[in-house]
């Protein structure tokens, strides 16, 4: 084809592969049936028991709906408690992470200092911990230095897991940003903040975004930090949750939370996966 | 300074160790923290087990706590039960992940990106969500009872609270890693090759076998070792799923820490899970350095 890309002949010379009408995609039916049974299902489950009132065991559809649970859910003050509380840790988690990661990143994207690589690598080495048992041994400094059930040792554990995302996201960023639009933008005189912050800033930014956005998310709904760390002073809103599932209490407790703290995460599948490309994503894991 | 930049031609306004020095210092807080609150747990917590404070108060190496994990009967079931449930779990990710990987990188299907979107959806779903959703579902008189029940069949028993449990919610946490990796990998194999192979007439397991898998080794190698190290010391959903006794080791070592108090003998049980995810924690760096090798 590359040899004569013009002439009508080669176009005849192509494969008749091509033409051939594709069979219907079975194998593709069955996988999207058997995604849905398993992944879809217990999630539908969860959203029809926040809007379930009674349903008693032999039926398969709940015999009563209505929004009863969600004003009894919304009337106990531990759920507003653990709410706020997530919701200032978490702005504290991300806007740290956000001000110590940021810089670094455009450092690891733009600048060659002596030991990049290695530090860079080191990064992305801290997975290649279990991760509980990580946690564990930072439990075991924190009771030493008396940061165990208190508001900045659940944000400074927190933080530790936020790092990686938070650095190996935004260099990608950095690193797609067009070289020579800046260059353009110096060459007519623009100091390095003023390049910076109108041609850098605007081309990395959605990336960054959905990255903050990211770890919000994860933040929010980060349990074995802030259960280790935190419980029992610091209830935050999954450990208020597991303590729902633990004592068995009221059913729709639980699936109302649930429901109601899906929006942020679907937030951020809308935003993230447009931003941030699969591929890119698997490749931060080493794949 | 700025003035003197601003006559210099672009290339040289930052000279070489001025950009050496602006770029260490910008990375620095992040690796203190690193070095913080990873490089040094990690060495205390070794020290700590190995080199204990003794009734006098002085350290003194010791590893009486080692002893202690690997002659206590409870401890050594719940080891057991992890490296039970992570093998199992390595092996259904493999066998679920692997087939639907091929199916996305091979084909050209109306159902591939409903496919992929499903695949890799449970990545946005945070594990206590799907801890509750799957006590509701495959829980005591959960959904699927309902269903077994309403279309006559009899019950199945719940792998609720047994080591069933976690490793159907740790296959769905893992899954959408598990295929994005394995598809990347995949994406690393020419269609060229494939097709070379059709032509001389093999089939798609012949396909499969000599000339897909020898070229995954290395991914799934990957894949699993990442797997293994999130699996191993898994704690939320082990915690809410599975069994109190025995129970895997990241419940395990909260318990020993929280309730019992017992720091030392938590830090003993990470070190431990240190050591059997060394293999794969090594592997994985490797595997990491070698790509970003090969990618410059």
């Amino acid at each position: 084809m590359s040899a004569v890309p013009n002439r009508p002949s080669a176009r005849t010379a192509v494969p008749p592969k091509r033409t051939v009408r594709q069979p219907f995609d079975w194998t593709g039916l069955l996988f999207a049936l058997g995604l849905t049974l398993v992944i879809v299902v217990p999630l539908l489950v969860v959203g029809t028991w926040a809007f379930t009132e009674v349903w008693r065991y032999p039926s398969l559809i709940p015999q009563q709906f209505g929004l009863r649970f969600w004003s009894q859910t919304l009337a106990r003050a531990d759920v507003w408690n653990a709410l706020f509380l997530s919701l200032r840790l978490t702005t504290v988690v991300t806007v740290l992470s956000a001000i110590i990661c940021l810089p670094a990143a455009y450092a690891f994207a733009r600048l060659s200092f002596p030991g990049r690589n290695l530090l860079f690598l080191s990064f992305l080495a801290s997975h290649a911990f279990p991760k509980f048992g990580l946690l564990v041994a930072i439990a075991g400094i924190f009771l030493h230095v008396g940061l165990i059930a208190t508001f900045w040792g659940v944000v400074l554990i927190q933080l530790v897991s936020t790092l990686m995302l938070m650095i190996w996201v935004p260099v990608s960023a950095f690193q797609a940003v067009d070289r020579r639009m800046e260059e353009a933008a110096r060459d007519a005189g623009a100091g390095p903040l003023r390049v910076f912050w109108s041609i850098t800033l605007p081309q990395a930014g959605p990336t960054i975004f959905a990255a903050m956005l990211m770890t919000f998310v994860n933040t929010f709904y980060e349990t074995e930090g802030a259960w280790l760390i935190g419980a029992p002073q610091i209830r935050t809103m999954p450990v208020l949750m597991i303590s729902f599932i633990n004592n068995q209490l009221v059913v729709q407790y639980g699936a109302v939370l649930s429901v109601m703290l899906w929006v942020p995460s679907l937030l951020a599948l809308i935003f993230a996966r447009r931003a941030v490309g699969t591929g890119a994503f698997a490749r931060g894991f080493g794949a | 300074m700025a003035m003197l930049s601003s006559t210099l031609p672009a290339r040289a306004r930052a000279p070489a160790y001025g950009g050496a020095i602006i770029g260490l210092a910008l990375v620095a807080m992040p690796v203190l923290l690193l070095g913080w609150l990873i490089l040094y747990p990690i060495l205390a917590a070794i020290v700590e087990t190995m080199f204990p404070v003794g009734a006098d108060g002085a350290r003194g190496f010791s590893l009486a706590s080692y002893r202690f994990f690997f002659s206590d009967d409870y401890s050594l079931a719940n080891l057991r039960v992890t490296l039970w449930t992570t093998c199992v779990c390595g092996l259904l990710l493999v066998l679920v992940g692997l087939p639907i990987a091929l199916y996305l990188r091979f084909s050209r299907g109306r159902f591939a990106s409903y496919v992929q979107a499903l695949a890799i959806f449970p990545m946005f779903v945070p594990s206590i969500i799907l801890s509750y959703a799957l006590i509701r579902t495959i829980g005591p008189n959960g959904t699927v009872d309902l269903v077994l029940n309403a279309l006559g069949l009899p019950k199945l028993p719940t792998p609720y609270l047994t080591p069933w449990g976690p490793v159907i919610g740790l296959v769905w946490d893992n899954l959408p890693l598990t295929v994005l990796m394995l598809t990347a990998g995949l994406g690393q194999i020419s269609n060229a090759s494939v097709e070379a192979a059709r032509d001389v007439g093999a089939g798609p397991l012949r396909v499969l076998v000599s000339i897909i898998l020898p070229r995954m080794g290395n991914s799934l190698l990957v894949t699993l070792s990442f797997a293994v190290l999130g699996i191993f010391s898994a704690f939320t959903l082990p915690y809410v799923l599975g069994p109190a006794s025995p129970e895997m080791m990241g419940p395990f070592m909260e318990r020993t820490f929280s309730d019992n108090n017992d720091p030392l003998n938590a830090l003993t049980q990470a070190v431990i899970s240190f050591g059997f995810c060394l293999v794969f924690g090594l592997f994985y760096v490797r595997s990491i350095a070698r790509n970003r090798e090969s990618r410059r």
